[in-house]
């Protein structure tokens, strides 16, 4: 579904992706962990589109397209969901407001009528119930004044009702107390599809408690350095980054 | 047609071309033809832009030609005891001085000995002498349009030349005091000082205003300061001008990159006070920020002007004012921020907040931003009120008379200016005088306090 | 990669889709401006002597002003003496039936989108069509008449209802108030006129739709609302023009008087054409608007949706007279290109217990100026009052200009003023979200400008709500790039 051939990204010059490969099958689970500044967060934007980072080298497609061609939205378009790790507030835009403009958006970049209001109202008060969203959270403006929790639960949300085909996890796990993690990756197991893959990028072994992989790799240093199965993350719990990659390496 | 445009200024009294004529002579550096020139042209730009009115949008709250277009003289030399000027000396022991009387320099009192290499502290009359050129340079260099800074220019008597060179920190405070002792007929006078902080240069000023005369008097003051890139001044203003007395002050200044400009005013008495500032940020990296309180009560009147340019993108200004108006009090603050094109990661604040105490005072307030970049933060806020209801009947319930009430809360709302002042004396100072403005209702132990922490 | 706003493009996608020309017959006056042209327009009218005299006092105060230089906006200097002060569709008398409505003129509203029957029967809307300065149609007349609610053209108004008139005429807006308002009391070609009497709610939103038309000309409309003791009504008004080359003068009166427990709601749409994109043509929209609450606990609550407009000098205002009344504003100023808008409003305090609430959503684009510019005057009388100023601005791009200048003046100790601003911008952060989301950058972009300027458009009527969303999002294309 995702092929990245040696991904190279350079943001302001310096190198962040050093010829990054790695590719992700529909119905699988992929963990990437890496230390801190191991170019993670950077191989989100990148796949989602953000502007401020320069392809360097190599290439990505995403089924039969070249993602990289596309605009950020066209990639959403075409089913790359990223749940971020700081999600943005919009003041004055109410969160079921943005939801439906979101969901309509993509319907109509893929030729289908636009959802009717009352289904689309069954469908996310459906899923936001599975979430543990209160109604009232549906009606704040996007983000704006949410906690922590509220604001990764939203994500999961957003992804649920737009179902994508690959969903990016930045962080995810990062701010949420024990209970938010879990109704977190309840919501993400629920999505858990032959069709449909996942990328969880993670700082620690935690999440993938709860979100058990198919897959896991560890990058350091711009490049994916190790990947195994899900007792590579059970050993990295235990050695640390340090231990297993080597000193140089865990910045 | 005319007859409209006019009313935004008036002819200056015919006593001032009298003045001039009769004074120009003796004024310092008058033997000197390039300052006698500059002089000369400062008085006809006065004459040329006139006293403003209130329909000139720059004075819109103040009728300043009630206190400044009348016939005055220079103050005639006053000889004043020591114990008079003591308690106006701040600084502590180690502290250099310059100190004025209408105008004149007391070298009794003025100590400026033991400096390191390199700075230059001396009175506009000696710099008359010794810089005449780099003088006439520094008079001829500010034009802003502005007519009290032309009349300055013409007539500067007292004041100081100051400057650091790069890299030197000056450890003990440096204070300008300035006595108007005020006449029979209105007296004026027109300090005028110039100060350069070179490279991380660092100094801390205090410039105090006093007027100890009961009759008309006018100071018109005005400041140029020059903050080369990383240059550090803590500015302390404390200005207790007598009741007749009023007091202009501009400030022109033109900060570098990387320096921290800090200034608080304290303003108690006067029966019209005018502080304009106009600073120019030429360098990212700069931190700007003022502060000032005033107190305005029957026949006082505290009108603050902030113009801050911000020329160069990625510095931080944040103006901060307060006014206190009792009894018949005006005041008025005019701040305004402006952003330039290309300025980008501005951030800038102004914040002017008033307690209206009494049913026959008046606020105005006029907080404005000028915007020309989109990446910046830029927010300001005024508010206007009387004291808090709550607040009040809690002290009185807990037993404080209603009087001493009133004065604490007052009290905390102006301390948090007055705790901003740099130099602990500055601080004692304000905090003494605000204490006796505010009446028998705060108790000793209060002040003691409050001076013990100033201290 | 270049960032969202390395280039700000100026828009070509985004036609202004009002600017055609009708053409009909007109009668018009030659240019010129002097006591004559005044003579003359009154007789046309058919106006009773005494306000031929108060348009002639109007002219003389006029001609020995000066235009203001106060705002921030530049122009070139006006030749008021090349301006036609009077142009009407030909017609023999006015229509007795909307069926009897120049074709033409028909036309024009539906291409506008607002057909002039459909609107009366689908909307509910009574609607006074002005077309140059002369009212074509009033819809719902007989139903609002069954109310004891006048809603007729200024013209009809000083025929039907000249004690009305005459009393209320000028008592907020005084002919010389300022330099043009003087003009349009002189010149003044028709507008619309609104009694509501006592105790009566209007049952359906009153509407009037400007239209100017001929070249050459200006629009000088005045409107008169009164709403009498215990009455409610809300008004709106929209407006547009032709694209033009040359600038157009709009020059409005709009006078509102709340007597006691009255409530007047006047909502603008605001689409003058805005000139082409490097600055050519355009409206000049120099407008007087004030609202007097004169009576106890009355309210009168102004929203405007300013987007059009080459210049826009505006400050609805509210003269807070009786005890315990109330003033509102609410404003949207879109700028773009190369359009200034300096506007704001005053809230002047002199009952007791008076409120007045601003809120100012200020959007810059392009090389434009948006200017806040307000007064919150609180007079000694006014024990207990309040004000709340919201002020904030958007600017999108680093070629264009916000502005805010707010006056606040106290004069009563246990009044209560509290003024707040912010600038922003839409940040890049928030873009890449709601494309990630599959939202496009335009659509991203008119759904961050909404959501800014939501608490003013909560308080525009339903049906012109949606117009002025869709308003904000045109009025922007292309200004981000």
């Amino acid at each position: 579904m995702l092929t990245i051939e040696n991904l190279q990204v350079s943001v302001e010059g310096k190198p962040i992706l050093k010829g990054l490969s790695l590719t992700v099958e529909a119905g699988r689970v992929h963990a990437i962990m890496g230390p801190n500044g191991s170019g993670k967060s950077t191989l989100a934007h990148v796949l989602a589109g953000r502007e401020g980072y320069e392809v360097t080298g190599g290439n990505v497609r995403f089924g039969d397209e070249d993602l990289l061609a596309l605009e950020p939205e066209e990639r959403a378009h075409a089913g790359l969901f990223l749940a971020m790790q700081y999600p943005v507030e919009i003041p004055g835009v109410a969160n079921m407001y943005f939801l439906r403009q979101a969901i309509n958006a993509i319907c109509k970049a893929r030729g289908q009528d636009e959802i009717p209001a009352a289904e689309f109202m069954r469908k996310v008060r459906e899923q936001a119930r599975l979430l543990g969203i209160g109604e009232e959270l549906l009606k704040r403006d996007l983000n704006a004044g949410f906690s922590g929790g509220e604001k990764k639960r939203n994500e999961i949300l957003q992804m649920a009702l737009l179902e994508p085909r690959l969903c990016i996890l930045d962080e995810t796990d990062s701010g949420l107390d024990i209970d938010a993690l879990r109704t977190v990756a309840d919501g993400v197991n629920r999505l858990r599809s032959p069709e449909r893959a996942f990328l969880v990028i993670t700082h620690y072994q935690r999440l993938l408690d709860y979100i058990v992989p198919d897959v896991v790799h560890i990058m350091a240093d711009g490049r994916i350095q190790r990947t195994g199965g899900p007792e590579l993350a059970r050993e990295l719990e235990e050695r640390g980054y340090e231990g297993l990659l080597g000193t140089k390496l865990a910045a | 047609m005319l007859a409209v445009k006019r009313t935004r200024r008036l002819d200056p009294d015919p006593a001032f071309t009298a003045a001039f004529r009769e004074l120009a002579p003796r004024l310092p550096g008058s033997a000197n033809e390039p300052l006698a020139r500059i002089r000369e042209e400062g008085f006809a730009r006065f004459l040329a832009l006139g006293i403003p009115t209130q329909r000139d949008e720059a004075w819109k709250f103040t009728n300043v030609a009630r206190i400044a277009n009348r016939p005055m003289r220079p103050a005639t030399a006053t000889e004043l005891p020591l114990d008079r000027v003591l308690p106006y000396l701040l600084g502590g022991p180690r502290a250099r001085r310059l100190v004025f009387v209408d105008g004149r320099l007391q070298p009794q009192w003025s100590h400026t000995g033991g400096l390191p290499q390199g700075v230059i502290v001396e009175s506009l009359a000696r710099a008359a002498e010794t810089r005449p050129l780099a003088l006439a340079e520094a008079l001829g260099e500010l034009d802003d349009g502005r007519s009290f800074t032309a009349l300055n220019t013409a007539f500067a008597d007292g004041g100081a030349w100051i400057e650091l060179p790069a890299g030197l920190a000056l450890e003990a405070p440096l204070q300008l005091l300035f006595v108007t002792t005020g006449g029979e007929v209105p007296v004026m006078s027109h300090p005028r000082c110039v100060l350069r902080l070179g490279d991380g240069a660092s100094l801390t000023l205090l410039e105090t205003h006093v007027g100890l005369g009961e009759g008309a008097a006018l100071t018109n003051a005005v400041l140029q300061l020059a903050l080369r890139p990383g240059a550090r001044l803590e500015h302390d203003r404390i200005q207790l001008p007598a009741a007749q007395g009023s007091l202009l002050a501009k400030i022109d200044g033109s900060l570098g990159a990387g320096a921290r400009y800090r200034q608080t005013t304290v303003l108690l008495g006067g029966a019209l006070v005018r502080n304009e500032h106009e600073l120019r940020i030429d360098g990212p990296g700069v931190d700007c920020l003022l502060s000032g309180v005033a107190v305005p009560g029957t026949g006082e009147q505290s009108d603050i002007v902030v113009r801050i340019h911000h020329r160069a993108g990625g510095s931080h200004s944040d103006q901060y004012f307060k006014h206190v108006v009792e009894d018949r009090g005006h005041a008025a603050f005019a701040g305004k921020i402006v952003v330039h094109p290309g300025a980008q990661k501005t951030n800038a604040y102004q914040k002017n907040d008033n307690l209206l105490l009494s049913d026959d005072g008046e606020v105005d307030t006029k907080p404005e931003l000028e915007i020309y970049a989109d990446d910046v933060k830029c927010s300001h806020g005024a508010t206007c009120g009387e004291l808090d209801a709550g607040a009040l009947f809690y002290l009185r319930s807990r037993g404080i008379a209603r009087q001493a009430a009133r004065a604490i809360l007052v009290h905390a709302f102006a301390a948090e200016v007055i705790g901003r002042l740099a130099d602990p004396t500055a601080r004692a100072l304000a905090e003494t005088r605000l204490v006796a403005r505010l009446g028998g209702g705060l108790d000793g132990a209060l002040v003691e306090t409050v001076l013990g922490e100033a201290a | 990669m270049a960032t969202a706003f390395d280039t700000v493009k100026d828009y070509t996608e985004a036609e202004y889709k009002y600017g055609f020309v009708t053409p009909v017959e007109e009668d018009r006056f030659p240019p010129g401006l002097n006591e004559e042209v005044v003579r003359r327009l009154s007789a046309k009218k058919e106006e009773p002597a005494w306000l031929t005299e108060w348009r002639l006092a109007a002219l003389r105060r006029f001609l020995s002003m000066e235009v203001p230089d106060w705002q921030k906006v530049r122009f070139a200097p006006i030749d008021f003496q090349a301006i036609s002060y009077y142009a009407a569709p030909r017609q023999k008398e006015r229509p007795k039936s909307l069926d009897e409505i120049d074709p033409e003129i028909r036309r024009t509203y539906d291409k506008l989108g607002i057909p002039i029957r459909e609107q009366e029967i689908l909307a509910g809307v009574a609607v006074d069509y002005v077309f140059d300065s002369v009212s074509v149609a009033t819809t719902f007349k007989r139903k609002l008449e069954q109310l004891g609610v006048i809603f007729c053209s200024m013209s009809e108004a000083v025929r039907e209802h000249p004690e009305l008139v005459r009393k209320y005429l000028g008592s907020v807006v005084p002919p010389g108030d300022n330099f043009f308002a003087a003009l349009n009391s002189a010149v003044f070609s028709d507008g619309s006129f609104v009694y509501v009497p006592k105790g009566v709610r209007c049952p359906m939103e009153l509407s009037t739709y400007f239209r100017i038309n001929a070249a050459g000309t200006g629009q000088f409309e005045r409107t008169l609302i009164i709403a009498d003791e215990g009455s409610y009504v809300s008004y709106l008004e929209g407006c547009t023009a032709p694209m033009r080359d040359e600038n157009q003068l709009h020059a409005a009166v709009v006078e509102l008087v709340a007597l006691d427990d009255a409530e007047i709601k006047y909502s603008t749409v605001q689409n003058w054409y805005p000139g082409d994109k490097e600055g050519r043509g355009g409206i000049y929209n120099f407008v007087t608007k004030r609202g007097a609450c004169r009576g106890k606990r009355s309210k009168i609550s102004w929203t405007q949706v300013e987007t059009g407009s080459a210049i826009t000098w505006k400050y609805p205002s509210c003269i807070l007279q009786g005890d315990d009344s109330v003033g509102e504003f609410y404003s949207v100023a879109v700028t773009n290109h190369r359009q200034q808008a300096d506007t704001g409003t005053k809230m002047i305090h002199i009952g007791k217990r008076t409120r007045s609430r601003i809120v100012s959503k200020g959007i810059s684009a392009g090389r434009s100026d948006n200017t806040y510019r307000g007064l919150v005057r609180i007079l000694k009388s006014a024990e207990g009052a309040r004000n709340h100023t919201q002020c904030d601005s958007m600017l999108i791009g680093d070629r264009c200009g916000a502005h805010t200048v707010p006056y606040i003046e106290v004069q009563n100790k246990t009044a209560r003023c509290e003024h707040e601003a912010t600038t922003s911008k839409i940040s890049e952060d928030q873009l890449f979200y709601c494309r990630q989301r599959g939202i496009s950058e335009e659509d991203a972009v008119a759904l961050i400008v909404n959501g800014f300027c939501r608490e003013v458009m909560n308080e525009l009527p339903m049906e012109f709500a949606v117009e002025a969303r869709k308003l904000l999002g045109i009025s922007l294309e292309g200004s981000v790039g």
